[in-house]
């Protein structure tokens, strides 16, 4: 199964997705598809004023076009999940994580998707690590259940 | 010399609609063109604090798997770069070097990209500072996947409006 992560870009939500044998729809796929375009139109990052527009399909015109572009790459990788696993209250190091607005964006499109989620809060303790890896993992065998 | 129209070939507009480029507000929202599918991805091998193996052992094993592979040491593991097959094989094999200990991660630029390499930039790259506060985390988790344990997830539901009529007036 497809499962999207929050943060997109977490190592460790990425790495028990795919232990589990699912797999993982991370920010860093789409990155390498926007750097690796031979047709550079915008170096060097390859941002160009579409992505804005792409990201009309998530939020209104009204909303900053920061958001918007942001929505242009995190948009599709929602539409294509199976499942989700949300982590909330991640540091503001976490890359592109960085626009509470967006965040706020992208977790209410999940939620909207009527998949199964599963929201657990960044740990800050031994203790916590060990339970949110464990309900993960029980998550993410529950979903293999469910698909047969 | 001005183009010359082929007199049998009638020339019609093309009216067809594409359904997958309106959005739902009507208006028409072009697509980035797909990026060149040329099946090279890249990862990051990243060794757990508690690991039993060096970076060196790890790139040195990796060496020896004999895949067309780009490796690269780092400060964390290694990171490579080659065909989609060969970069999943590498991982499943490294992986077995020490199954709780060893994490991959994605990586959209590839080894030494000089928009991302921090030998050109100077400084940290991004990426780095949540690879370090995820770093923090990564004995604690190596330890629970050795150690897993039965817990339960719940399920949120909706209550009924008559259980959240109780619980405002318990709070009144």
């Amino acid at each position: 199964m497809k499962v999207v992560i929050f943060p997109p870009n977490s190592m460790i939500l990425a790495d028990l997705v795919e232990r589990k044998g699912h797999e993982p729809l991370v920010m860093q796929s789409q990155i390498r598809k926007k750097v690796n375009t031979a047709e550079i139109d915008s170096p060097p990052l390859n941002i160009t004023e579409k992505e804005p527009i792409e990201g009309l399909k998530y939020a209104a015109i009204e909303v900053p076009s920061g958001v918007r572009g942001r929505m242009a790459l995190f948009g599709p990788l929602i539409d294509d999940a199976d499942a989700a696993i949300i982590m909330e209250d991640a540091p503001f190091g976490f890359g592109c994580v960085g626009c509470a607005r967006t965040n706020e964006l992208c977790m209410f499109n999940i939620r909207q998707r009527n998949i199964p989620v599963l929201e657990v809060k960044y740990p800050t303790s031994s203790d916590e690590t060990m339970e949110l890896v464990n309900r993960i993992n029980e998550f993410l065998d529950s979903l293999g259940e469910e698909n047969g | 010399m001005s183009p010359t129209k082929n007199p049998h070939k009638e020339e019609t507009p093309d009216t067809s609609k594409d359904e997958t480029k309106i959005a739902e507000t009507g208006c028409l929202i072009p697509q980035s063109e797909p990026a060149d599918e040329d099946g090279k991805i890249n990862r990051m091998i990243v060794i757990g604090p508690s690991a039993n193996i060096s970076n060196n052992e790890l790139v040195r094993n990796l060496h020896m798997i004999e895949f067309p592979l780009t490796i690269k040491t780092t400060c964390y593991g290694a990171v490579i770069s080659g065909e989609k097959e060969h970069v999943y094989e590498a991982i499943k094999r490294i992986r077995k070097l020490d199954p709780y200990n060893i994490f991959t991660k994605d990586r959209g630029f590839q080894p030494g990209d000089p928009r991302r390499c921090r030998a050109k930039r100077g400084g940290a790259r991004e990426g780095f500072h949540q690879l370090e506060k995820e770093f923090e985390l990564l004995d604690d988790v190596s330890k629970a996947l050795k150690n897993p344990r039965k817990v339960k997830t719940k399920k949120l539901e909706k209550i009924s409006p008559d259980e959240f009529k109780k619980i405002a007036e318990k709070c009144k």
